[in-house]
């Protein structure tokens, strides 16, 4: 089974980028899929997220060419950490001195053995983001539905563009709407906006919810901490669930199988 | 003639659709005058009261027509005569009057031990009395 790359990008910080790619990724293991997350930024909060500290993972990896079954962590079942802190600034500088700069990750997950990678971007433009995004078949761009975030949207599609112009193809992506209110008239008038630009590409959105909060402090995923929080279980309508993180889990297994 | 002209629709993710559709329908309501949005909100209310006095069972068409004919020839809703009919029925087993053990049969079903097999005479009997009788 060939491996599945996804990105989470957006420029802009703040917009749930960690959040979705450690909820997604504990989500895929649980459902017994091989699956790696790798933090590309020197914020390091994939390790936090997890409860564990800040470590030179992507350092190691790149930097000191150790191999990628001696840098990962093994964090729970199924679920892989190449975790990153500081020195992960490092790492750019030595991308930036190498030939074939920008193929360096894709070439360092090829062959990696995982049915998933999930890479979690920094909110940044630099070499270290033009390499996850060469390296992802997929990149999901989580956005909080105000006018700045959305221009972060359009950003990360023009690089995409870019990339794609050079060569690289990418087999999708998707918007998903982060901390979403559905009482406030500007995310109507934001989500209206979105929706005629992008069409299906846009996912079922996050709901705000305080619980994500408390899940990062706890050093625990939403799964383990509050499953069946709005966040994870959507908005109710009626009968039926609309949005949160399982549904967004469900539409990453459509893409995942095709 | 003029040529209709042509929208091109995105096809949007259903749960996307559905929760815009409804933001967008709370959007309008919320621009309607007071009596208006009380009426919808009423309305709203009772449909959502009446949900969970839905049920939804598989019947043998005969049972539905004869309930359906008996409540037309009355002329009141088929879903109070199906609660009084149920109602008696669950009365009259728990007094012991209704013994099931004559219909029981070993169902072959993951799900269920036991299947019950209604003879004719019970499944049509409301049906033939009623065409007996006209």
């Amino acid at each position: 089974m060939m491996t599945m790359i996804f990105a989470f990008a957006n420029q802009k910080g703040g917009v749930g980028k960690t959040t979705t790619a450690v909820t997604l990724a504990d989500g895929l293991a649980r459902l017994k899929r091989r699956t790696l997350l790798v933090d590309l930024d020197p914020q390091g909060h994939l390790a936090l997220s997890f409860g564990l500290e800040k470590s030179p993972g992507l350092y190691r990896l790149v930097c000191l060419d150790e191999p990628l079954s001696e840098v990962v962590q093994n964090i729970r079942p199924n679920l892989d950490l190449v975790a990153g802190d500081k020195q992960t600034e490092k790492v750019k500088r030595q991308i930036t001195l190498a030939d074939f700069r920008e193929t360096i990750l894709s070439d360092l997950l090829a062959n990696s053995g995982y049915d998933v990678v999930l890479l979690d971007m920094a909110p940044s433009l630099d070499v270290l983001h033009i390499n996850g995004l060469i390296a992802a078949d997929w990149v999901v761009i989580p956005t909080r539905l105000d006018a700045l975030a959305v221009d972060g949207v359009k950003e990360i599609l023009t690089t995409m563009a870019e990339i794609s112009q050079n060569g690289h193809r990418y087999r999708g992506y998707s918007i998903l709407p982060t901390f979403f209110d559905r009482t406030t008239r500007e995310t109507l008038i934001q989500f209206e906006e979105i929706t005629r630009i992008f069409g299906s590409n846009v996912w079922p959105p996050v709901p705000q919810d305080t619980r994500v909060r408390e899940t990062a402090a706890f050093g625990q995923t939403l799964w383990e901490y509050s499953p069946d929080s709005s966040s994870v279980e959507g908005f109710l309508d009626g009968r039926q669930r609309l949005g949160g993180y399982r549904q967004v889990l469900g539409r990453m297994l459509e893409v995942i199988d095709g | 003639m003029a040529e209709a002209k042509k929208v091109r629709r995105s096809a949007l993710d259903p749960a996307v659709a559905d929760l815009l559709r409804g933001m967008q329908q709370k959007q309008t309501e919320s621009q309607l005058p007071r009596r208006e949005r009380e009426k919808l909100s009423k309305e709203r209310a009772k449909i959502q009261a009446r949900r969970d006095q839905r049920a939804t069972y598989d019947l043998p068409p005969s049972i539905r027509d004869g309930l359906r004919v008996l409540a037309e020839d009355l002329r009141l809703p088929a879903s109070q005569l199906a609660t009084l009919a149920l109602a008696r029925f669950l009365d009259d087993y728990q007094n012991g009057k209704i013994d099931l053990g004559q219909y029981k049969q070993p169902s072959r079903s993951p799900r269920y031990d036991w299947n019950l097999v209604f003879p004719e005479e019970i499944i049509f009997a409301a049906r033939r009395k009623k065409t007996t009788g006209s």
